[in-house]
Order: C-alpha cells, then sequence, then structure tokens
C-alpha cells in the first residue's frame, strides 16, 4: 500500500472554526494534492474518541457527493496516524474501499477560549482513580506527569536540561523554516531556552506543546494505482503497536522512563527488514520534549539514556544531524495536530519536497505515543 | 467529576479505606493476602488472579522519593494559592512496587533528592471556595520528621 496525498489545514491560534471545518480543509487539500476527485475516495478514518470528526457524513455534505463510504474510527492522530494504514490496507485487500483517506483536526485553541473543558481534560478529571488519587495532590494534568518523568530519567541516566533544550531548540529552527508552522516567526536559542521560567520544575513551557487549532490528512491506495497518480508514491512498509503492560496511569509505569516503543519499533523495523541505522528521517510524537527523548532511545537510535548526548549540539537537525527529527517542529513548535502532520512531514520528506529537506531522504519513521499505547510507520520513497 | 473537585470523593469504594485510614492517622494499602502483591491502584481483588478480595494493611510511614516535579503555575484554579508545591510519586518502604501520588510539604525545594527518606504525615486538605476537607496523607523529609519529634519531647 501507499500513500499517494497529503494535506494540511492552516495551523493558527483560536481560528473560531470547527474540527469538521478544519478537517474539510485538510482532506481538500489532499484530494488535491492526490489528484482524486471527491467521489473517487471510497474510505474514511478519522478518531473514535477525541470530539467531533470529519465523518462520512461531513464529507459528503461539503463535497455534495451521494456516494457510499467505507468508514473506520480507528484513525486520526497520535498513536492511530501510524496504525490506520494497517486497517486500511486490510480495507483494500477485501475490496470494501479502493482510496481511503484518515483525517484528524482540532478547535483547541477555540475551545480553550471558550473555556469549555475537551474530551482530552474531562478523561483526567472524570477518570476516577485520577480524580481520588492524583488530582487532589495536585499530581495532575500532563506537564506534571512528564515533569515528574523528566526529573527521574535526569536521576537515572545524567539527563540534563541542555539535552531537554536541545530538543525544543531543534524543533523550532525547522519551524522557523516551515510555511506552515505556528511558531515559524519565532526563533529560540539555546541561551533563550535556559533563561526562560520554569512551568513545572524540571519543564519549561518550551518543553511543552502548543496548543492550535489545525488538521492534517493522508490518501491511501494501492501501489499499483498510486504509481499512476500526481505525486510520487510512498511505500508502507512496516507498522507496529504496543501497549505498556502496566495499564494506563502514568504514575504506575514499571518502566516509567521508557514508552513500549521498545516493543513497537522493533516489531515494525523487522516487518520493513531494516534497522534503525537505516532510517534517514524521523517524526517522533512530541508532546514534551522528554517524550521525543525517550523514544529516540526507545526505538534503538541510541542505548538507553543516552538519548541527551544524542539529541546535543543539533543532533536532531535535518542539515548535518545524528538523525534529523521532527523535520516541521513537531508539536512543540509546528502545530498541535497530534501526529497526522508528523506523517504529512515525512511524505513529503520523502517525496523531496519538505521545507527543511533532508538529502537523499529514503527510509522515513513516525513513531506514535499515547501514554500506554506506542505505534511506529516505517514509509519508503519511491515504489 | 465530582463538584468538591479537586478533593476525593469519599463516595468511591476503592480508595475508601484509604481516606478513612488517614483520618486515623494511619497509611494503608490494600495487598492480596495469599500472594502479597500489592493492590495499587486498589481495585478490591488480587492484580495477579482478580479473584481473591484484597485487604488493606497499615504500613509504617517511612518511604522512599521516587521522583517529583515542582508545580510552578496553577492548571486549575482551586491550586491558585497553593503554588509552588511538591508534586511527588513515593514508594512505601514496605511495599516496593506501590508508587503514591503525594504531596512533599515543610521542604526547601532544593534539598529535594530523588531516593531521599521520607516519612508520612496526615494533613487536611482544603482549598480556598470548596466546601469540604479531606484528611490525606502527605509526607517530609526523614530528617526534618526526627527533628521535630525530637524538638517536641525535648526539654
Amino acid at each position: 500500500m501507499a500513500i499517494c496525498g497529503v494535506g494540511e489545514s492552516e495551523h493558527t491560534r483560536a481560528s473560531g472554526r470547527s474540527a469538521e471545518a478544519i478537517g474539510a480543509e485538510a482532506v481538500e487539500r489532499a484530494l488535491e494534492d492526490a489528484g482524486l476527485a471527491p467521489e473517487a475516495v471510497d474510505g474514511l478514518m478519522f478518531s473514535g474518541g477525541l470530539g467531533p470528526q470529519f465523518n462520512a457524513d461531513a464529507y459528503r455534505k461539503h463535497f455534495g457527493t451521494k456516494h457510499e463510504m467505507w468508514t473506520s474510527h480507528e484513525g486520526g492522530g497520535m498513536a492511530w496516524a501510524a496504525t490506520a494504514p494497517a486497517r486500511a490496507a486490510e480495507a483494500l485487500r477485501d475490496g470494501r474501499a479502493t482510496a481511503i483517506v484518515n483525517v484528524f483536526s482540532v478547535a483547541w485553541a477555540t475551545e480553550r477560549g471558550q473555556h469549555k473543558a475537551g474530551a482530552h481534560a474531562r478523561f483526567h478529571l472524570d477518570e476516577p482513580y485520577k480524580a481520588n488519587l492524583e488530582v487532589p495532590f495536585g499530581w495532575f494534568p500532563q506537564p506534571v506527569y512528564f515533569a515528574t518523568i523528566a526529573r527521574r530519567h535526569m536521576f537515572e541516566f545524567g539527563t540534563r536540561p541542555e539535552h531537554l533544550g536541545a530538543i525544543a531548540v531543534s524543533a523550532r529552527r525547522h519551524a522557523n523554516r516551515h510555511p506552515g508552522a505556528v511558531m515559524r516567526e519565532k526563533p529560540l536559542d539555546l541561551d533563550d531556552y535556559l533563561a526562560a521560567p520554569m512551568l513545572v520544575d524540571p519543564l519549561r513551557v518550551l518543553d511543552c506543546c502548543l496548543i492550535s487549532d489545525g488538521g492534517g490528512a493522508y490518501v491511501m491506495t494501492s501501489k499499483e494505482r498510486a504509481r499512476d497518480l500526481r505525486k510520487p508514491p510512498v511505500g508502507v512498509a512496516g507498522i507496529g503497536e504496543a501497549l505498556s503492560p502496566s495499564g494506563s496511569h502514568w504514575s504506575q509505569q514499571a518502566a516509567f522512563t521508557a514508552t513500549p516503543q521498545v516493543t513497537s519499533a522493533p516489531a515494525a523495523f523487522a516487518m520493513a527488514g531494516i534497522q534503525p541505522s537505516d532510517v534517514d528521517v524521523l517524526a517522533l510524537y512530541d508532546p514534551f520534549s522528554i517524550v521525543t527523548l525517550m523514544q529516540i532511545e526507545d526505538m534503538g537510535f541510541c542505548e538507553k539514556g543516552q538519548g541527551g548526548d544524542f539529541v546535543a549540539n543539533g543532533g536532531l537537525d535535518f542539515d548535518g544531524g545524528k538523525l534529523p527529527t521532527n523535520t516541521h517542529g513537531g508539536l512543540l513548535s509546528h502545530a498541535y495536530v497530534l501526529g497526522i502532520s508528523h506523517v504529512v512531514e515525512i511524505v513529503r520528506q520523502l517525496r523531496g519536497e519538505a521545507a527543511s529537506q533532508v538529502e537523499g531522504a529514503r527510509i522515513g519513521v513516525y513513531g506514535g505515543y499515547t501514554g500506554e499505547r506506542a505505534s511506529t510507520l516505517v514509509l519508503e520513497a519511491g515504489v | 467529576m465530582s463538584n468538591r473537585f479537586p478533593l476525593p470523593d469519599p463516595d468511591f469504594a476503592p480508595t475508601r479505606a484509604y481516606f478513612e485510614s488517614a483520618a486515623a492517622g494511619k497509611l494503608s494499602i490494600p495487598r492480596c493476602p495469599d500472594c502479597m502483591r500489592w493492590d495499587w491502584y486498589p481495585t478490591g481483588s488480587c492484580p495477579a488472579c482478580d479473584r481473591t478480595p484484597t485487604a488493606w494493611i497499615e504500613l509504617g510511614g517511612d518511604a522512599e522519593l521516587f521522583s517529583f516535579s515542582i508545580v510552578r503555575r496553577a492548571f486549575a484554579a482551586p491550586f491558585r494559592d497553593c503554588v509552588p508545591f511538591v508534586a511527588a510519586l513515593v514508594v512505601p518502604q514496605e511495599a516496593p512496587t506501590v508508587r503514591i501520588p503525594t504531596n512533599i510539604i515543610d521542604c526547601d525545594f532544593d534539598a529535594l533528592v530523588i531516593g531521599m527518606p521520607l516519612r508520612v504525615v496526615f494533613r487536611v486538605l482544603r482549598f480556598e471556595g470548596i466546601e469540604g476537607q479531606v484528611v490525606v496523607p502527605q509526607f517530609v523529609s526523614k530528617a526534618s520528621a526526627i527533628e521535630h519529634s525530637q524538638s517536641a519531647s525535648g526539654p
């Protein structure tokens, strides 16, 4: 199977638009990129659990069509941005669809301005164990979990603030070069980072994802069909997925300073027949700088605990880094669209059309992470 | 979400005994009487077999600092008067697989070190503008706990 089209909405601070409208814009641009008419897409994947999404009814209404569509809510962003192609491949194989779009969009900046607690926030307050054992002590929300993880990582492995800063600085440098990035106009160097105040010590605001409105989409079809379409196809070479054996509470993870990428990535790499050293460009779900660091280690790009040295001194930069990572700026500096733009960026890299192009990129990987769940998508150029 | 947010909900059965114990000045965690596995977060049954009912065990109150963060900006209105504060995970001496989310209180932030010995204390948790209060286990550095008890019993 191949990815034959990608598209993104505008990425903005509060836009006043709905997630559905933003999703429609992303899908429109993905179809344009693929050179496919709206009726030619007969499959649609979206998120099952993160508020209203651009579903089949919205699709038909937006494009003025009446056609039947195979749908799946095992799509969207986060870990599912990596695993949607596995479900899509089954649907293609079984003849339930011939071209499938995976779309994800959020309007969280707008919703925050309206003081609506979205599904993402309510989850933490409504889950009764969190509400009774974590929330009363202020051990919530996500910045507190990940500050606590970062502190432990520093204790176990000697990771330093400069290492987390290197991740934020690389992401920002890439965003400064990316036309769609929310932080395009705001440069950041390591001195700026170190001088910034703590939000939840040891994390600064600069270690945390943005909140923005935006969306993205990618179109999947068979490799044969993709070869006849407008853009060079990008092949799906491997997919991995893993759940933590310690349940869904961050506080109780047995492997406190690791992610389920330790299981997910090797499976995806084996399926693709590659080694970590074969990867030319990487995109990692990065709600916090420490999550980038842990995934780099857990996916086998360096020894566990050596991530700090790996990312230091421009180790993630698109030009001359050890492994160019989040070359669009990631959730830290591009936009908070929960990983869908990470996949879009990898596709653009493998087509040779990225804003911060990694020269000769042939193999690209997306690492998705959603708490107890991690996933890995290996893409290859020129299929 | 309870309208007493962010206080614990006394009607949530699995954690009721945790807070009742705290009100009685005890730190208790449930454990399977057969295989001795700790049942944390409490479900009421053994985490291994999911059948044997677990029983609440009173612990001695010594613990170790597993990790912590210093919350400098409030993420919800009731915590505005609390910042900066230390949100921590601590491991009780008798239960190395248990991590308790709690606060380290009466401490010098700069003196906090992962692995440092801690001592449980029981404090009334209340929030400005929120009805009700709950006694909860929090922790202090063991060194300062010894100092306090010595000065309290001193001449």
